[in-house]
C-alpha cells in the first residue's frame, strides 16, 4: 500500500495553563491523500486549528507522529521533551519541519496575517524570500515576481500591487493571504477558517478559488465551523472529543 | 533575502528606531569629541614639553650636578647614533626686576646657546629671535634703545587703536637690531606680519612693518642708541615678563622692555651639598621663550652656561686636602644635565642604557684615575639616562591618564546607547510579535529571525556612529568657533580661558583611528544591544506568536 501524502497517527496535545491541563488532542488519525481537499469540522475551542498547525508543522505535539510522504515530521517522542527546548533549532527535525513550511506547505488564515509595513507584492514576495540567500535571490527575483504576478492576477488583484493592508478590505486581505499561500506551489494548503472572517459574498468568491485550485490538483486541509463551506470538500471530518470521526452524510 | 529586506523595511518604517539611532548618534559625537579634544591636548602637551629637551636626557637628579661631562660629549660624539650633545645646569634663584619690587622664584637654566639650537627646539620657542634673527645672545650687552632718524621726512603715528595722533619722525632701532629687522622684513616677517603687529609698539609707522617687541626711547629725539653697562643676557620665561589675555594674547608688563635690569640671586652649593653666601648678578633681559607649558614658562629663567657654572662654584677647582689644608689636586668641572640628539630612526630607549653603562664607566676609568675622589664617584654612579618622554612623565602621564579615565566614564556613559537599542528593540519584537509568526509559518527558522533584530540593532549602530562621527567631527573641527560665539553671547559661556590654558585654541583636529575605534564600539554596543530581543525573537514558537494580543 502506498503511503499517504500527509497522515497523523495517534496526536496527542495538551496545554498546560498554571495548574490547569486542557487536553485538546486524543490520538487524532488521519490519511490525507494527494489532490484531496478535506475539511474539519468541530465546535469552538474543539482543537480544530491546534489540529491543522500540528499536521502543518506549526506545533508540535506531546505524542503521536505527523509523516509526510511517509517520514516522521517530529522526533520520536521520548526525545520531543528534550527538542522544545532552545537545543530545538538544532535538530535534524526543526530543519526538516522548517524546509516543509517553506516548499512544501502553505497557510491561509482567518485573520490574514499580512505584514502592515508590507504592500500587497511584497507581502507575497516574502514567502519567496524566505530560505533564499541575498546572492540566491538577484538570480531568482525576476522568477519569483513573475509567479507572484501570476497568482496576483489570478486572485483579481494584479491592480493593487502596491496597496498596504490597511489599504484593502477584508476579502481582499484574505486573497492576498492566499497569493503568499500559493505562490511557492505547495503540495498541500492548510487554510484555518479562511471565511471566518469574510462576508457572505466575499466568503463565496475565496471558495470558488479554493474549489478551482483543487479541480487543479491542489491538496487542500480546511478548517471551519460552518457546513456549507464544509460541504464543499470532498470529504469532512468532524473533531470530537479529540477525535476525528467521519461527519455523518448530509 | 528576507533578513536584509525586513531590517531596512523596519528600519525606515518603525519611527521608534529613530531615538535608537540619535541615542547612538549621540554617544559617539561625544565620545569622539571628548577623545579628539583630550587627545589633542595630550599630543599639544608633549609637543610643547618637548621642545627645550633633547631625544635623550643624562641626569642624575642632584643639585650638586656630575663631573667629566666633557669627557662623555667628547666620547659620544663618536658614536654614530649621537648628532650632539650639549650640557645643561639647572638651579633655583630669586629674579628681581630692578627699579620694581617685583621678585619671582625662578629655576635657572645654564645652557650653551648656539650648542641647544642644535638639540632641541628652543630657538623656534624665543620672540625676539624669531623677528630679529641672530640677535638674541647670553653674553655681555648693552640695552638698545629706539631713536629716530630726523634726516627721512616725518611719518603719522598712531595710537594705540591704530588712529592718526600726529605726524613724527621715523622710529629705528640701534645695529644690529634694525638691520636684522629689515632682513626679517624682506624675508616676510615670521608667523606673518599680523601676528607681530599684535606685539607691535605703539610707534607703529605708517606703510611699514611695526617694530616688533617692547623697547625703551632715547630720552630726547635722536639717534637710536645702546644704553648701560654690558651685562650677560637671560632669556626669561614668556609667562614672567608678560601676562597671557582670555583671548591667547600677550600683554607685556611696562617695566620689561628688552635689555632691561634683572638681579638673579642664586645659592651655590659645594659638592657635599652646602649652601654657600647668596650670589646677586645682574644680567639683562635679551629675549623671552614661550613652550606653551605653564609650568615652565612662569618658572624658567635661562643664562650662559659657563657664567652659571661658576656662580654655582661648579667650575674646575683646587681641591684641597681638609685636614691639612693642601691642594690636593683639582675638583673637576660639573653640570647637572646632558641633552642630546639622536640620530634618526635610533631607538632612544634602547640607546638610554648603552648611555648610562658608558657614563657609569667612566668612574672607573684609567684616564681619570685620580682625578675623581668618591664624592664624585658616587655622583656619577648615579646618573640616569632617560628619553625625554620618560623626563617629562610628570607632565604627561597625568594628563594622560585623564584622557583614558574620560574616555572610559563617557564609554561607560555611553552604554546608555546599548541599553536603550536593546529596550527599543525589546518594544518592537513584542511589537511585531504576530509578523515573527508570520515569518515562522512561511519557514524562517529562529536563528533567521533572530538575525533579523541583530542587523537591525548593527544597522542602527553604522547609521547612528556614522551620523554621530560626521557631527562630532564637524563639532570638534569647529569647536572654537562654536566657542568663540558662545562667549560674544554671554562671555560667561566662555569654557577654554586662555589666561589659565597654555594653548591658544582648543585642539580641534580628529585622527581617523579615533573615529574608527569609535564608530566600531558603537556598532559592537548596538549589536550587542540587540541580542536579548532577537533572543526572545527566536525563540518564540509561531503558533503562540500569531495568537498574541
Amino acid at each position: 500500500m502506498n503511503s499517504p501524502l500527509l497522515a497523523a497517527e495517534g496526536v496527542h496535545k495538551t496545554y498546560v495553563m498554571g495548574r490547569a491541563r486542557l487536553q485538546v488532542l486524543r490520538g487524532c488519525d488521519l490519511r490525507l491523500e494527494a489532490g484531496e481537499f478535506v475539511a474539519i469540522m468541530g465546535k469552538s475551542g474543539s482543537g480544530k486549528s491546534t489540529l491543522l498547525h500540528v499536521l502543518g508543522a506549526l506545533d508540535v505535539p506531546q505524542d503521536g507522529q505527523v509523516l509526510f510522504r511517509g517520514r516522521p515530521v517530529f522526533a520520536p517522542p521520548r526525545q520531543r521533551a528534550f527538542y522544545a527546548t532552545a537545543l530545538d533549532v538544532l535538530s535534524r527535525y526543526e530543519r526538516q519541519r522548517i524546509a516543509l513550511r517553506r516548499r512544501a506547505f502553505g497557510f491561509v488564515f482567518q485573520f490574514y496575517h499580512l505584514l502592515p509595513e508590507l504592500d500587497v507584492l511584497e507581502n507575497v514576495l516574502l514567502t519567496r524570500m524566505v530560505g533564499t540567500s541575498v546572492g540566491g535571490w538577484f538570480t531568482a527575483r525576476r522568477a519569483a515576481r513573475q509567479d507572484a504576478l501570476r497568482i496576483l492576477n489570478r486572485v483579481g488583484l494584479g491592480e493593487r500591487l502596491r496597496h498596504r493592508p490597511a489599504e484593502l478590505s477584508g476579502g481582499e486581505r484574505q486573497r492576498v493571504a492566499m497569493a503568499r499561500a500559493l505562490v511557492h506551489r505547495p503540495e498541500v494548503l492548510f487554510a484555518d477558517e479562511p471565511t471566518g472572517n469574510l462576508d457572505a459574498t466575499a466568503g463565496a468568491e475565496l471558495m470558488r478559488l479554493l474549489k478551482d485550485l483543487h479541480a487543479e490538483g491542489q491538496t487542500i486541509v480546511m478548517v471551519t465551523h460552518d457546513p456549507s463551506i464544509a460541504d464543499q470538500a470532498d470529504r469532512v471530518l468532524r473533531l470530537e472529543d479529540g477525535r476525528l470521526r467521519a461527519a455523518a452524510a448530509r | 533575502m528576507y533578513k536584509l529586506f525586513l531590517t531596512f523595511r523596519y528600519l525606515r518604517k518603525r519611527r521608534i528606531a529613530y531615538f535608537a539611532i540619535a541615542a547612538v548618534m549621540l554617544c559617539t559625537a561625544m565620545v569622539l569629541i571628548v577623545m579628539s579634544v583630550m587627545g589633542g591636548f595630550l599630543d599639544q602637551l608633549k609637543t610643547k614639553a618637548r621642545g627645550l629637551l633633547g631625544d635623550v636626557i643624562l641626569d642624575n637628579r642632584s643639585y650638586s650636578g656630575f663631573p667629566l661631562y666633557e669627557e662623555f660629549i667628547a666620547d659620544v660624539s663618536a658614536w654614530p647614533e649621537v648628532v650632539k650633545a650639549t650640557p645643561v645646569i639647572y638651579a633655583y634663584g630669586l629674579l628681581r626686576f630692578q627699579g620694581t619690587s617685583q621678585t619671582n622664584t625662578v629655576q635657572v637654566v645654564g645652557l650653551r646657546l648656539e650648542d641647544v639650537y642644535e638639540v632641541n627646539a628652543f630657538r623656534s620657542s624665543l620672540y625676539y629671535e624669531t623677528y630679529y634673527p641672530g640677535t638674541t645672545t647670553l653674553a655681555e650687552q648693552r640695552q638698545p634703545l629706539i631713536g629716530f632718524d630726523l634726516e627721512q621726512p616725518p611719518i603719522p603715528w598712531r595710537g594705540e587703536q591704530g588712529e592718526v595722533v600726529g605726524l613724527g619722525p621715523r622710529p629705528v632701532l640701534p645695529p644690529p637690531f634694525q638691520e636684522a629687522l629689515e632682513k626679517s622684513w624682506k624675508a616676510g616677517l615670521p608667523e606673518a606680519e599680523a601676528r607681530a603687529a599684535e606685539f607691535a609698539e605703539t610707534l607703529l609707522a605708517a606703510g611699514l612693518p611695526p617694530i616688533v617687541g617692547k623697547y625703551e626711547t632715547v630720552e630726547a629725539l635722536g639717534p637710536p642708541e645702546l644704553r648701560g653697562d654690558p651685562r650677560p643676557g637671560l632669556i626669561i620665561g614668556r609667562d614672567i615678563i608678560a601676562r597671557r589675555l582670555s583671548d591667547g594674547r600677550y600683554e607685556r608688563f611696562w617695566y620689561t622692555p628688552r635689555g632691561c635690569l634683572v638681579t638673579l640671586t642664586l645659592l651655590p652649593m659645594s659638592t657635599t651639598g652646602t649652601v654657600d653666601t647668596p650670589i646677586k648678578q645682574p644680567l639683562r633681559y635679551v629675549d623671552d621663550s614661550r613652550t606653551g607649558i605653564f609650568e615652565i614658562d612662569s618658572k624658567h629663567v635661562y643664562c650662559d652656561f659657563t657664567l652659571l657654572q661658576k656662580l654655582l662654584r661648579m667650575d674646575a677647582a683646587e681641591r684641597v686636602d681638609p685636614a691639612t689644608g693642601d691642594t690636593v689636586g683639582q675638583v673637576p668641572p660639573r653640570c647637572s644635565q646632558i641633552q642630546m640628539k639622536i640620530a634618526p630612526g635610533v631607538d632612544a630607549r634602547a640607546l638610554t642604557g648603552r648611555l648610562a653603562a658608558h657614563y657609569h664607566s667612566l668612574a672607573t676609568d684609567p684616564r681619570f684615575a685620580g682625578r675623581l675622589d668618591l664624592n664624585d664617584i658616587q655622583l656619577i654612579r648615579v646618573i640616569e639616562a632617560m628619553t625625554w618622554e620618560q623626563s617629562q612623565a610628570h607632565i604627561i602621564a597625568p594628563v594622560e591618564k585623564e584622557r583614558q579615565l574620560v574616555t572610559i566614564l563617557f564609554g561607560i556613559i555611553s552604554l546608555v546607547a546599548a541599553v536603550l537599542v536593546l529596550c527599543i528593540l525589546y518594544m518592537i519584537v513584542l511589537q511585531k510579535t504576530r509578523d515573527i509568526g508570520i515569518l515562522k509559518a512561511l519557514g524562517a527558522s529562529s536563528g533567521g529571525v533572530a538575525l533579523i533584530f541583530v542587523i537591525y540593532g548593527a544597522a542602527v549602530g553604522v547609521v547612528g556612529s556614522t551620523l554621530g562621527s560626521v557631527g562630532g567631527y564637524y563639532f570638534v573641527r569647529y569647536i572654537n568657533d562654536i566657542q568663540d560665539a558662545l562667549t560674544r553671547l554671554n562671555p560667561a559661556l566662555q569654557v577654554w580661558d586662555r589666561s589659565v590654558y597654555s594653548f591658544d585654541a582648543i585642539p580641534n583636529t580628529v585622527r581617523t583611528e579615533d573615529i574608527v575605534a569609535v564608530i566600531a564600539a558603537a556598532i559592537a554596543a548596538a549589536t550587542l544591544g540587540s541580542v536579548a530581543a532577537a533572543w526572545r525573537a527566536g525563540a518564540m514558537e509561531p503558533v503562540e506568536a500569531m495568537r498574541y494580543e
